[in-house]
């Protein structure tokens, strides 16, 4: 008995010490007081800022389309915020969760970082986006979908994490529209790849198609490193779906509509791809397969982007002599540009010329952000850090050759034809 | 002969009831498992055929899918089974080795396509191309043996399996850096696209093609180690290395020999699965590897038989496997299990037959 009212109050005290320092953990510097931390950037030195996205591999497309976007947004801001010049360290995170959690938890490490860019893939955010919050950072997605990320019942653990794309909860929902008012298709069959991206989009796809009333007749998966389909393919041709629509990335992608066409039950089905697709690696991939392969992606013709876009486009092709190579370019863009109005809106200066940045701060105020008009369209967030609107739109392939590929020509878009 | 006595009976009793007592707990999970997988499978089957989804006609569908990717599989085995039969090396690098005879045969196959010649003269190419594969195969295992495991061969320790696995990231990443990341689409000639008739049933051209090419190759193989002084002397190294050396065999011509003969099958092997799956990569050599590995130990490794007979066994089980088994359970996706059905019937034949279907008992003392 008397051991147990000795150890009550240890206990009380030990957890009274543990929340005083791990909890709140204010920190003050120079002239700011911030509860997740300072970052205190000397007179002349620059303000660094994080970024990660996938850089090898055949998905190369999807996130060096984005870190030129946020290259040229810096260009655009004259390479200054605040007063100090701007240093982008960039770390590869493969398109997959392992690269997601390496790239930030070495980001995190980076002495005085302010916040991260990045990146292109749900399954690198998923990993990532805890670790970088755990370190105080607030992460802009660029070209991540998956709608987990942003949902209003998000862990904690997620509420550094904001984007400037569209949540795939709308692009799902405006495919399975396509597909049953436009295709006429009363019968879906969807493939995905295990990523988050994928497994999700499809899910909100197959969900609103039986919503409309159609039936949803295969659910498969193959993993992202699949070369053979064609046992999944035949499994699929068995219940003769009108649409086989797979949101994987291009590997896979290739892989399928290569293997189709050997598959007899499949000759009625039409193959539909999905946004992570948009790009030459998948004609380089797919070769002559690809011609006429149709995918759904957000819009990007000029008509319905910014009104800056085209000016974009020219700088994009006059900086990297080509054009877009993906289709996320624009979001990254923004992102940069909020990211940088943020912190000269929260930075502050001491007499010596040091500015400090509290980070509590800086992801209050990103996630404030309303009414920028962006080139890739409104930015608005709201509090679970969904920034970004979505434009349905159908592109589809018109040459199986790699140097054709021209995002707007080839693919080119096909619907809605206005 | 007469009655026996009480005691005897008694001793005999006591002996079976010895024996109960040597089952363990571990022998009970273990039988448990075994049936819950057997009864695993022949539910998931009977469920399945109940259920109809696929016609007989799909089921032959799979069967080819299965042995066309199961000759590929076969013909990579056959390298890891005949350096393991003479060196008792396991060469993790070789699915690494398959891979750079398929890239390097890559830039030809493209050449040839772009010039018009792979559609007009299909033999004369494909010869070609396999002809640069099995020379960069064979070039790159002569290089491996020569710096990875030659200096270790009189070692008795773990280094030349380290090495193996260091020289599979080594390839994979000289290839990488030589020549990108990216996912490469292998040419697809007009002959390869259509279908042929066999037997009244269609089937797409590569099928038969790669079946084919895979029993020839093997044919040829089975006839070198049968019939031919080298391939005697290399029966004898891997008996027994030390009395082959004492009956004048050079021991190290015959390694290399072995090196020669199995770079040359995964070069062939390399080419076919291009012409199956169409894409290159620098990775795409390791997944392939692993499962021909483990056809060979399916096959019983050291045994070429078993290695041909275990790469085709993999092949079908992994694409008739998870319609059969698992479709009928209800279970989602299932070709994403696909492995692990594979794996999983790979371990339960080892459970029953841990010399693998084809394989003897190794004699304990070898070279």
């Amino acid at each position: 008995m008397k051991k147990c009212s000795w150890s009550a109050p240890a206990i009380a005290a030990a957890a009274l010490l543990a929340s005083v320092s791990f909890g709140a953990h204010a920190e003050t510097k120079g002239p700011v007081t911030d509860e997740l931390g300072v970052v205190e950037i000397p007179k002349d030195a620059p303000i660094v800022i994080g970024g990660y996205w996938v850089i090898s591999g055949p998905d190369t497309a999807l996130g060096l389309d984005s870190k030129r976007g946020v290259e040229i947004a810096f260009d655009d801001i004259g390479n200054q915020i605040a007063g100090h010049s701007i240093q982008l360290i960039v770390e590869d995170d493969g398109c997959n969760a392992e690269g997601g959690q390496t790239a930030a938890t070495k980001l995190a490490t980076v002495p005085d970082i302010v916040a991260v860019l990045g990146p292109a893939c749900s399954s690198a955010a998923t990993a990532a986006a805890p670790i970088l919050w755990k370190a105080g950072l607030t992460n802009v997605g660029t070209a991540t979908t998956a709608p987990s990320l942003t949902a209003a019942d998000r862990k904690p653990d997620y509420f550094g994490y904001m984007r400037t794309i569209y949540s795939d909860s709308d692009q799902g929902r405006n495919d399975a529209e396509w597909f049953f008012k436009d295709l006429k298709c009363k019968t879906l069959a969807t493939i995905h790849d295990g990523s988050p991206y994928a497994s999700q989009l499809a899910k909100v796809a197959a969900d609103h198609f039986k919503e409309l009333g159609g039936e949803v007749v295969a659910e498969e998966a193959v993993t992202p490193t699949d070369v053979d389909m064609r046992p999944v393919l035949t499994g699929i041709g068995t219940k003769k779906p009108c649409v086989v629509y797979f949101p994987t990335f291009v590997a896979a992608t290739a892989q399928i509509i290569r293997q189709a066409p050997e598959i007899p039950d499949l000759k009625d089905s039409q193959m539909i791809g999905g946004s992570a697709v948009m790009a030459p690696g998948l004609l380089e991939a797919a070769g002559d397969a690809a011609k006429d392969f149709r995918i759904t992606n957000v819009d990007i013709s000029p008509e319905v982007m910014g009104a800056k876009y085209p000016e974009f486009i020219e700088k994009y092709t006059k900086k990297f002599g080509e054009g877009p190579i993906n289709a996320f370019h624009a979001q990254a863009y923004d992102a940069g540009v909020i990211l940088a109005k943020a912190i000269e809106k929260v930075a502050k200066k001491d007499d010596k010329g040091t500015t400090y940045v509290g980070k509590k701060a800086l992801h209050d105020e990103l996630f404030a952000t309303k009414g920028y008009d962006g080139i890739s369209g409104p930015i608005n967030c709201n509090e679970h850090g969904q920034c970004g609107a979505f434009n349905f739109a159908v592109y589809q392939f018109t040459d199986g050759d790699p140097s054709t590929f021209k995002a707007g020509e080839n693919p080119k878009k096909i619907f809605p034809t206005k | 002969m007469t009655a026996p006595n009480n005691s005897q009976r008694q001793q005999a009793w006591s002996g079976r009831l010895g024996k109960l007592h040597r089952v363990t707990f571990v022998d009970i999970v273990l039988w448990t498992l075994r049936i819950a997988l057997l009864l695993l499978v022949v539910v998931g089957t009977i469920a399945t055929l109940w259920k109809g989804t696929y016609d007989a006609r799909h089921w032959f569908d799979f069967f080819m899918f299965g042995l066309t990717i199961g000759g590929v599989y076969a013909l990579i085995a056959l390298g890891y089974t005949m350096v393991y039969g003479v060196l008792r090396l396991i060469n993790f690098a070789h699915g690494d080795i398959t891979m750079t005879g398929a890239f390097s045969a890559y830039f030809l196959a493209r050449s040839f396509d772009r010039t018009g010649f792979l559609d007009a003269y299909p033999v004369t190419a494909t010869l070609g191309i396999m002809a640069l594969s099995m020379a960069v195969c064979t070039a790159s295992a002569l290089i491996v043996e020569r710096i990875c495991y030659r200096p270790f061969r009189h070692v008795a320790t773990l280094a030349p399996l380290i090495c193996a696995i260091g020289a599979s990231f080594v390839l994979q990443h000289a290839f990488r850096g030589m020549f990108g990341s990216n996912v490469r689409s292998y040419p697809d000639p007009e002959w390869l696209k259509g279908h042929v008739s066999i037997l009244g049933l269609s089937l797409p051209t590569v099928q038969p093609l790669v079946i084919l090419s895979a029993v020839a190759a093997m044919i040829f193989l089975y006839l070198v180690v049968q019939r031919t002084k080298m391939g005697l002397a290399m029966r004898a190294v891997s008996e027994d290395r030390d009395t082959a050396a004492l009956m004048g065999i050079d021991a190290n011509k015959i390694i290399i020999f072995t090196f020669v003969l199995g770079a040359c099958m995964a070069g062939i092997g390399g080419v076919l699965y291009c012409f199956v799956y169409k894409q290159i990569y620098f990775y795409m050599g390791f997944l392939p590897g692993i499962k021909a590995f483990s056809a060979a130990v399916l096959g019983g490794i050291g045994n070429i038989p078993g290695a041909m007979f275990g790469g085709f066994f993999l092949g079908v089980i992994e694409s008739i496997g998870p319609p059969l088994f698992l479709d009928g359970l209800g279970v989602p996706a299932p070709y994403q299990l696909r492995d692990l059905v594979a794996f999983t019937l790979l371990v339960m034949v080892l459970v029953f037959r841990p010399q693998g279907l084809l394989g003897e008992t190794l004699v304990k003392r070898r070279a």
